[in-house]
């Protein structure tokens, strides 16, 4: 057999094939895909092989917006593939490059079409009109395509008016090696069919017809039975021959190795900080009071993979650079939508975003970071937000919600019309919890009655202002909660940095001593001696810069470790802190 | 309370495992050591059912043998709404057992290939797949029809009954016995549906589905 054409579409299954919450297992040239539509109405053709064992993914769990592999529950974001949760690693973020193979998906004339690196648009059909065609039931085959497609030259069959009619004359309009267009008459009846021969494999394949007609209700299911007897009547005298002949060898699928934009690092900014995406502000909102919504599109293609709790860096139009979560739920991956509070003491960053960006302005921004992953094995998930610290809680909210698993919602806010994303917030239904207009001693009070009763296997997760999450980290210590079980998320460092000492840095697997003189930082000197170090904060509170302390007492100055990470003295955040001993010894 | 004869891989004992979850009956298992231990060809199980075959239910007195058999009773004496096997309507009663005799048809051809390659039995696998492939060509157009006349389940009433449950579980074990599914559509849809019934339980091999998106 000749090496098959990847580059043509072929449809791989009808849009009737795909309802909600269902995964079709298709395939084409030899390669199987795992074929579903998300409750957005996307539809994704993935390969069809869990990355992690193999398995089959069109045996999996189509939740709406990811799918679930069957073994050992990876789950796979929405248009992007991208894993988004491991449950083996609870507390980790799957790497980015876990991104399973996708394939385009173009759903017309009622059939999903695809193809591996398809040239050009969809073939237009002569004759058929888009939206008032009648897709009939798809006949599996077990014959070659080109075999089949023969056959169908003679296909004969009633038009639409005339069913029960015998004599009707059928001309062949069009054909190919995978298609025929056949034209049926008789006594003033004339209907056009046409049929395409998916390839499935060397000795499979797939009929599917469609007519061009909309007829409705018992008429519809008499054209349909019609040509299901017909159809079938040929697969068998197909089946027949093709018994006859020695079993063509299977096509063999090439798997390709992780993409190379998936495998290769952003570029390199001056600054260090990355900002490899383009994005369109599709929408700009009103989320609250004084707090602003931001939609971001990609220019092309789709944005990458996000998990709960992910943040992007935003480089705005005055240079600035700002952190800014991912408000979205669980397989909305057409755009990210961030919320900006306006700082009265705006350094330019929310200023900018809320007085000079505007809807249809493109921003740079970084991929998408996770240094606050949430765990979706506890018994119970608290969620406690103070104003704008909803945004990275309200995308994990929304990820437990989807998954069905128990948590709550307690958001401090100064009012109603200061709670951000109320249409999200509505979804949530009785799990969330409004705590409106109280003072400090009053949610001092709330949080202690919220952080009675520590069991085994609840987890809180924390983010607000930060006398309010000092507050409840301490009340979470007082009251049991383990370091292990508080997460928390600042949104800056308040510390006054304290940058007056020079020490010696080693870096183990560079082999390099580096001197950090007073003034400047230890994320500053790797950088300029060609070390590559992720950042984005750069102030100690997001966590990108996180590095590993094999020898040495760092000074910890960031507000991103818990007091048990502190203690443990074997993580550094090398934008802010640094070494109380003479000599710090790098895991870089 | 009812006891069942069972086995954890005996896609017959997984029948009624499922109806009575369904229908929310309590009942005992005794497990019997199928393989390898061929438990079922004991002598005091042969007391119990001289074929020597699993499921066996005993009930209140009654012993009664036959996936199929045992579907019936279950569903007549223990769902009050009549709908699992409606004993009021002879039209659906011929339609159920229509289907209960084409899910013997599946578990002699899909449950017997399944047997060889899993248990070693000495059958002709070829033909017991082909056979198998037969009846899922039939099901399949059945379904699809069904599901585009606006009827999800096997028989016509718009609730499913006994005849689902009789052919579901060699149906979903069928790759077990090297049996695709990839060429049944409309069969793969519906076991979507069968696992979103209330009472749903699995058995190794045979997985949930994701609840369906809210109306």
């Amino acid at each position: 057999m000749p090496e098959p054409d990847r580059s043509r579409w072929h449809p791989i299954a009808a849009s009737h094939d795909l309802p909600f919450r269902h995964v079709y297992h298709a395939q084409l040239l030899g390669r199987e895909f795992a074929v579903w539509r998300a409750d957005d109405g996307y539809v994704n053709v993935w390969e069809n092989r869990c990355l992690h064992r193999g398995v089959r993914l069109s045996i999996g769990m189509n939740d709406g917006r990811e799918l679930k592999c069957q073994y050992h529950g990876w789950r796979y974001a929405n248009r992007t593939a991208g894993c988004t949760y491991i449950p083996a690693h609870p507390a980790d973020a799957p790497a980015r490059t876990i991104t399973n193979r996708t394939f385009p998906a173009v759903e017309r004339y009622g059939l999903v079409w695809s193809a591996e690196e398809p040239v050009g648009e969809v073939p237009a059909l002569a004759g058929v009109t888009e939206g008032r065609q009648l897709v009939l039931r798809g006949i599996p085959v077990n014959a070659a395509a080109e075999d089949v497609a023969e056959r169908l030259r003679s296909y004969r069959f009633q038009p639409n008016g005339a069913l029960d009619g015998k004599d009707a004359e059928v001309a062949l309009e069009a054909a190919s090696d995978t298609s025929v267009a056949l034209r049926s008459r008789e006594a003033g009846a004339d209907t056009l069919a046409v049929f395409f021969v998916q390839p499935v494999d060397a000795g499979r394949s797939v009929i599917r017809g469609v007519l061009d007609d909309d007829a409705e209700g018992p008429q519809r299911i008499a054209v349909m039975r019609h040509h299901n007897r017909l159809l079938s009547k040929l697969r068998d005298e197909a089946e027949r021959e093709a018994a006859g002949k020695p079993a063509p060898a299977s096509i063999e699928p090439v798997y390709e190795r992780v993409s190379a934009e998936l495998a290769e690092m952003p570029e390199v900014t001056p600054h260090g900080r990355k900002a490899a995406l383009r994005v369109e502000v599709a929408r700009k909102f009103a989320a609250a009071d004084g707090i602003a919504g931001f939609e971001l599109r990609p220019i092309k293609g789709l944005l990458p993979t996000f998990q709960p709790g992910a943040h992007i860096d935003v480089h705005m139009p005055n240079g600035e650079i700002r952190q800014y979560s991912i408000t979205n739920g669980p397989g909305e991956s057409a755009s990210y939508v961030i919320g900006v509070k306006l700082e009265p003491d705006s350094k330019g960053g929310s200023k900018c975003m809320h007085e000079t960006v505007r809807e249809g302005d493109v921003l740079a921004i970084s991929e998408p970071r996770n240094n606050f992953p949430l765990r979706r094995d506890a018994l119970k998930t608290l969620f406690i937000a103070g104003g704008i610290g909803i945004t990275p809680l309200l995308a994990m909210a929304q990820a437990l919600q989807n998954q069905r698993l128990a948590f709550e919602l307690h958001y401090f806010a100064q009012n109603e019309s200061q709670m951000a994303f109320r249409d999200r917030l509505a979804a949530l239904g009785s799990s969330l919890r409004p705590h409106l207009g109280l003072d400090p001693a009053a949610t001092g009070a709330e949080l202690r009655r919220l952080l009675h009763g520590y069991e085994a296997g609840r987890q809180v997760y924390l983010c607000g202002p930060g006398p309010m999450l000092e507050a409840a980290r301490s009340i979470a210590a007082e009251l049991g909660w383990p370091d292990s079980s508080v997460h928390f998320e600042y949104f800056k460092n308040t510390n006054t940095i304290d940058d007056s000492s020079s020490f010696e840095v080693a870096l183990a697997r560079s082999v390099m001593t580096l001197q950090v003189p007073a003034g400047r930082t230890i994320l500053e000197v790797i950088r300029e001696n060609g070390i590559e170090m992720p950042s984005s904060c750069e102030q100690g509170a997001c966590g990108t810069c996180l590095c590993t302390v094999i020898e040495g007492e760092p000074d910890h100055q960031d507000v991103y470790l818990n007091d048990a990470e502190r203690r443990a003295g074997t993580k550094i955040l090398t934008c802010v802190s640094r070494s109380k001993s003479p000599r710090l010894v790098l895991d870089l | 309370m009812i006891t069942l004869y069972d086995y954890e891989l005996s896609g017959n004992c997984y029948k009624l495992r499922l109806l009575m979850s369904m229908l929310g009956v309590k009942y005992k298992a005794v497990p019997v050591d199928f393989y390898p231990g061929r438990e079922h060809k004991s002598e005091w199980f042969l007391a119990i059912n001289p074929l020597g075959q699993l499921p066996v239910i005993e009930d209140d007195g009654l012993i009664l043998r036959d996936a199929q058999a045992i579907l019936v009773y279950l569903a007549a004496r223990y769902d009050p709404s009549k709908k699992w096997y409606p004993v009021d309507d002879p039209k659906m009663l011929g339609e159920i057992g229509q289907w209960l005799a084409f899910a013997d048809g599946i578990t002699s051809t899909s449950s017997a290939a399944r047997l060889h390659d899993g248990l070693f039995y000495d059958f002709d696998v070829d033909a017991a797949r082909a056979g198998a492939h037969r009846l899922f060509r039939i099901l399949d157009e059945h379904l699809w029809f069904g599901e585009q006349e606006g009827r999800e389940w096997i028989c016509s009433a718009p609730h499913p009954t006994v005849a689902d449950i009789a052919c579901f579980p060699y149906i979903m074990l069928s790759e077990e016995g090297g049996i695709p599914r990839q060429d049944y559509s409309a069969i793969r849809r519906w076991c979507d549906r069968v696992k979103r019934i209330d009472g749903f339980v699995v058995m190794s091999g045979v997985f949930p589905a994701s609840p369906a998106r809210a109306a």
